[in-house]
């Protein structure tokens, strides 16, 4: 019935190495909260790594944290380990990062950024402009965009990362924390979500932020909707579960998919030989 | 969610009901006794005793449960209902019960945050009470609900929050919305997602006006200093 083009998703970018050969390609925008425990896996693949702002002291802090075997945090040691997740760019309002850790990754050839006059977009704003005009993604069918660190906290701040998905919506962009991701489902597609159910799943919901929708479809949820309204004020679908490997959805408004993250299986641990 | 130290002192002291939403009994019970390192964890979870634990009770764990039944706060356990969230059935009993009276404000600590269906979830009780005062808490910041049948007045206690807010049309987008008191104000300003939402605004004056078209979220930051529970030990 639907003339739609279907958009395929799937969080492969989750998975170890040896799984993804011809993986996802993607930028990774870190943001300053806590790093969740997977921001190794993610940095290691990534095509393209910044900080917003903050983000760099939460690199510089947190990163030798995930691997306590190694003798991180000898000075002398962890300037070395921290070499090998230099991120590329640093980029924001510059009101958040550390004088040490600038300068640091300034010696250690990061390219600096400073968007301080620019007071009318968020961190994840300027970094995702940044990312859309880059080489890189000119070259490929478009980097994937992973950001960790823009939920949680301040509450503004956290609906104006949502807002981001809503005012991009041809740019794949993936928010992710400890507990969930949260990607749009625009509503000029189809959705079919591939589900890696070793790491994902299964509390998932379909939020209509910003807008109700007057007809969602899904099929391979536990409580499916058909041609179901839903709104603010009214039912939305949380708390809802992933019960087949592949989800589809289908509505006449942009809708926010958000699925749990498990908690095993994505650790340090799991992945060191 | 993890629990913070000035919403349970003060607010236990001065709430005329206290409620766990099913695991919320188990971050009273374990955390609360850490706000206080040199007394008895067991004499801090008698004086902070909730009168209600309400939910689906998958969270709380068994000892938790044992040691408020024993010491008699009331369980209803409504595991039957998986259609209302914790919080909802939390607010259900609350505005059922003979303390209820329309200056009643309920507070709920951990409702964001985690999981984001379950923040979602929470934040959709704010629209569909919108005729009770709920405000949601956390150490970062507060959200409550602007209904559009009403002018709004938000006095601002500058000591304990700000500058840092906004003005968020989760549900439906505004036509139109005007503020006062705001660094940027808006004047009959449409919001939208997708478009403007109004986030990292400034308060700028002690009294914000707000009257919009749309159902709103006021959100203001919540300091850091001044708030522990050192600070107001006599």
């Amino acid at each position: 019935m639907s003339a739609m083009d279907v958009m395929i998703h799937s969080s492969s970018f989750l998975l170890p190495c040896d799984e993804t050969s011809t993986g996802t390609r993607y930028a990774l925008v870190v943001l300053n909260q806590s790093l969740p425990r997977f921001t190794p896996l993610l940095w290691e693949h990534a095509k393209l790594r910044l900080c917003a702002d903050g983000g760099a002291n939460r690199i510089y802090d947190e990163l030798p944290l995930f691997f306590p075997n190694e003798d991180a945090l000898a000075i002398r040691n962890r300037s070395n380990f921290l070499k090998l997740y230099k991120p590329d760019v640093i980029k924001g309002d510059m009101d958040s990062i550390r004088r040490d850790v600038l300068d640091f990754y300034i010696n250690l050839g990061t390219k600096v950024i400073d968007e301080s006059h620019d007071q009318d977009t968020t961190d994840l704003d300027k970094c995702i402009l940044y990312i859309r005009h880059s080489t890189l993604n000119q070259e490929t069918s478009g980097l994937q965009i992973l950001a960790t660190g823009a939920l949680g906290g301040r509450f503004d701040h956290e609906a104006g990362n949502l807002n981001v998905l809503y005012r991009y919506p041809d740019t794949r962009i993936v928010l992710l924390s400890d507990d969930c991701l949260i990607q749009l489902l625009p509503k000029t597609h189809r959705h079919e979500i591939h589900i890696q159910s070793s790491l994902e799943g299964p509390h998932c919901g379909l939020i209509p932020i910003g807008t109700p929708s007057a007809k969602t479809t899904t099929s391979g949820l536990q409580w499916d909707l058909s041609n179901t309204e839903m709104r603010f004020g009214g039912l939305i679908s949380t708390s809802n579960l992933v019960k087949e490997e592949k989800i589809t959805v289908e509505s006449d408004s942009d809708l926010l998919w958000t699925i749990s993250i498990k908690k095993t299986g994505l650790s340090i641990q799991d992945h060191t030989p």
